[in-house]
């Protein structure tokens, strides 16, 4: 192989080396950083909700007037919804899938020093498994008589029962048998049974971006607090739920000195919990690939330089019999071997990026393959840019040479 | 000599068109992003009412216990409790102008029935705001200090909320209820833009206030404390006092007002002294355990500690500033291939007599004007990028946000189109040092002897 006379015309070029050098590390720690981050934000996107989500409506209305018996207004609110021609079920609920706020806690002990589980607590009274179309998978629902409704500082106790999802169980009880077991919803607070598991759905954009996506407790209540009322999911019929969205909000007009939040599908929550890091991914990925474009322009550029400068070199080898392979092959071992140094620095560039990158937002996103992959593919990308110059040029006629002299 | 040098230099740039074209993009593309990126922290990162921000400060008491933490700067700080507030706003301090604030929410409506209520974030304060922050009005102006210490059911509207409520008419005198309360029109602001909103330290963009009201008036009616308690941790849950418990809160060591003061000139002297006297006093009643301690912290020392940049925003800085490493370094290549293709003629040209100055002021003539076109295209690319950036916060905002909220974030402006120009033909220039030290280094004639 030619080696020694590549490592004679770097030496030469040193300049140039230098360029191709440092450009192809700057180009993997910026490739391989937008790649990585844009697999670690993509990475629990879009999931199945779980729920008929396009038929589910949510509403969130609001007393400003704490006079009101809100007791008697949600039962009021509900008899009216489902009353509504092409509404199927509607429960009250103090969490909506796709936004679900922060994270609470579930413990298996009730000591203080009981590990933490993570999860998302939904309440909701006897139809709201109805609403959100789970299926049972073990024991059974929520009946009437169990269902705890009352004011939040008012509640003498929280419920005995409740139930938790499919992966929620895998979570708690790995060995499986979950059912019948207790839980802690908080540090010294009182037990609760298990006694169903239903099929998985979503929970909301925190715990999903900690793939923590079906994490979910369903508890027997209906509460609210002075200016918290429980919000409604209500269950309509396929393709009405656009119509009804004007509807349900004047029917909850209706009692006065209230204000109605928002009344909107559930896929616009869905829409609204992956849109951030979708456009944020989109942008990093249509800048990674103009970067792309322009190293190898850049490449394809510069080796068409060089391969112009040394016509001479070329046309000589050639004459001494060197085939146009040979030519070709000289090529791209060099820029081969500069792309290799490159590569070496860029690792440990994109390393250290990454580890900023990790400390700043505390998830790790580093993932080797990835890094790797993005290497290969810059060698292949400056390979074909030095390809086409370089078999160009190997079309010298080896008489250049002499006719030029 | 400098004309003929400049139709040399355009008829190189002429010569291999698609390299100067791949040159121009390179610069141009790498340009528009880190331009882009560079305005959004630009405007962002703008001081809020620039003229007297520096006379405008955050006041914090260390009244924490023994046990705290010790503090570095104002955000490990505690703000002030509702005892402390009231006694600094009774102090009588020449030359000061204070004022507290924090935030409540609560349905905005009126009697007319086909205008829905609105649900609205409310700034509680007292009547020093509107004169120390400069606040501009549109009808009416702030209340006095008599309805802070009546607590008047008296509310000034943003210029939003009144378009919404009163159709934008002068609605001074016009009645208007939070909740259940109902309040009188006494002022209506005009438009009021902050570049980072910092009264009530949330230092956010665009998520406006809807009314502001006297203080006295939300605590006479225990509207919704929306703020964070630091309490002692004898005080169980704090969070608590949130809805309820305000006579408990009153009295209690939970710090959770914001408190500013405007100190112009020399006051700040006299004005950290009393503060040394007031905690030495309060020290007399058992309280303020710890070491003296007080923060006062001027609004561009704020924001300059929480940085200009948020996460997002510096992760794609600091991709664009690579990004436009690469586009440099591209050049770099480039017109060194461009220069060096030339080095036969130069040396003839050298061997002929011309000055290595000619041959430099040739390529500097070169190189500047790639700079410049380069700066141009890197504008249009920025307006563009920027443009992108707008549409991706609606969208990722799911339009909630309106273009109108966004866009003085993401405008250019002269400022920021100079610096385009300058970044772009400093760093050809940049590029071009090393390409053009190697031409100009071309020995007379030495390309011909070969031939």
């Amino acid at each position: 192989m030619e080696f020694r006379p590549i490592f004679l015309s770097i030496k030469h070029n040193k300049a140039i080396a230098m360029l191709v050098i440092i450009q192809v590390a700057i180009t993997l720690t910026v490739l391989s950083g937008s790649l990585l981050m844009t697999t670690s934000t993509l990475k629990e996107w879009n999931l199945p909700s779980g729920i008929p989500h396009d038929n589910i409506i949510s509403a969130e209305p609001q007393f400003y007037d704490l006079d009101v018996d809100v007791r008697q207004s949600v039962v009021d609110d509900l008899a009216r919804i489902k009353a509504l021609p092409g509404v199927i079920n509607a429960s009250p609920a103090t969490q909506r899938p796709f936004a679900a706020q922060g994270a609470q806690q579930v413990y298996l002990e009730a000591t203080e020093e009981a590990q933490e589980y993570d999860t998302n607590i939904f309440t909701g009274d006897i139809n709201l498994h109805k609403v959100l179309e789970l299926t049972l998978i073990e024991g059974r629902f929520f009946r009437e008589n169990e269902i705890i409704t009352g004011k939040r500082d008012e509640l003498s106790s929280t419920p005995p029962i409740v139930m938790i999802s499919e992966n929620m169980a895998k979570v708690l009880f790995p060995d499986g048998n979950a059912l019948g077991k207790t839980i802690w919803m908080e540090k010294g607070g009182s037990p609760a049974e298990i006694i169903g598991i239903y099929s998985n759905f979503m929970n909301g954009e925190q715990l999903n971006y900690f793939g923590q996506s079906y994490r979910t407790v369903l508890q027997p209540l209906v509460t609210w607090q002075n200016r918290q009322d429980p919000s409604y999911l209500i269950r309509v019929e396929k393709g009405m739920a656009e119509g009804l969205l004007e509807t349900i909000r004047n029917e909850l007009y209706k009692i006065d000195g209230r204000y109605v939040n928002r009344v909107e599908v559930l896929s616009r929550i869905q829409k609204r919990m992956y849109d951030g890091r979708g456009s944020q991914s989109i942008m990093l990925l249509v800048i990674s690939f103009v970067l792309l474009l322009i190293t190898a322009f850049g490449m394809a550029g510069l080796v068409s330089f060089l391969v112009t400068q040394r016509q001479k070199q070329i046309g000589t080898r050639r004459a001494l019999g060197a085939t146009k392979w040979d030519v070709v092959r000289y090529f791209m071992l060099e820029n081969g071997i500069l792309s290799g140094i490159g590569i070496m620095i860029g690792l440990i560039l994109s390393l250290v990026f990454t580890f900023v990158l990790t400390e700043d937002s505390g998830v790790n996103i580093l993932d080797m393959s990835y890094i790797f992959a993005t290497a290969f593919f810059i060698i292949l990308i400056n390979q074909l840019a030095v390809y086409f110059p370089a078999k160009k040029a190997a079309n010298i006629e080896p008489a250049i040479v002499t006719r030029a002299a | 000599m400098f004309a003929y040098n400049a139709k040399l230099a355009f008829k190189s740039l002429n010569d291999r068109p698609s390299l100067t074209v791949l040159m121009v993009a390179a610069i141009a593309v790498g340009l528009g992003l880190f331009m882009t990126m560079l305005t959004l922290g630009h405007q962002s990162g703008k001081i809020p009412i620039p003229h007297i921000s520096k006379q405008i400060h955050l006041i914090q008491l260390d009244n924490r216990e023994v046990t705290a933490d010790d503090a570095e700067n104002f955000t490990d700080m505690v703000d002030l409790t509702y005892q402390d507030a009231n006694n600094l706003l009774n102090m009588d301090i020449a030359g000061a102008e204070q004022a507290l604030t924090w935030n409540t929410y609560g349905i905005l409506n009126v009697e007319e029935q086909d205008i829905q209520p609105q649900r609205s974030s409310v700034v509680a304060t007292n009547h020093a705001f509107f004169n120390m922050f400069e606040v501009p009005f549109l009808y009416g102006k702030g209340w006095d200090s008599d309805a802070d210490q009546l607590g008047q059911a008296v509310i000034v509207l943003t210029k939003d909320s009144n378009d919404y409520l009163f159709g934008g008419i002068n609605s001074v005198g016009q009645q208007v209820r939070l909740n259940t309360q109902v309040l009188t029109v006494i002022g209506v602001l005009d438009d009021w833009f902050l570049a980072r909103k910092f009264y009530d330290r949330s230092y956010s963009q665009a998520r406006p206030d809807q009314a502001l009201i006297p203080s006295n008036f939300a605590f006479n009616n225990d509207l919704p404390r929306n703020a964070r308690f630091d309490c002692w941790s004898t005080t169980t849950n704090p969070r608590k006092f949130t809805t309820n418990y305000l006579t408990e809160l009153k009295t209690s060591e939970c710090a959770w007002i914001t408190f500013w003061a405007k100190l112009p000139n020399n006051t700040k002297d006299d004005y950290q002294a009393q503060l040394g006297q007031y905690i030495e006093s309060q020290k007399n009643l058992g309280r303020f355990p710890r070491e003296n301690q007080y923060f006062l912290t001027n609004i561009n020392d704020q924001l300059s500690i929480i940085g200009s940049m948020g996460g997002r925003q510096q992760m794609l800085g600091m991709i664009s500033y690579m990004f436009f490493a690469v586009c440099l370094i591209n050049a770099v290549s480039i017109l060194l291939a461009k220069f060096m293709r030339r080095t036969k003629e130069v040396s003839l040209r050298r061997a002929l007599g011309a000055k290595k100055r000619t041959i430099l002021q040739q390529h500097l003539i070169e190189v500047i004007f790639i700079g410049v076109i380069g700066g141009l295209f890197g504008i249009a690319f920025t307006y563009l990028g920027l443009q992108a950036m707008l549409r991706v916060s609606l969208y990722a905002s799911d339009y909630t946000q309106t273009a109108a909220d966004l866009m003085p974030y993401h405008r250019m402006d002269w400022e920021m189109v100079m610096m385009a120009f300058s970044v772009s033909v400093g760093c050809t220039l940049l590029v071009g040092l090393y390409p053009i030290w190697r031409i100009c280094n071309v020995s007379p004639a030495s390309q011909l002897k070969a031939q």
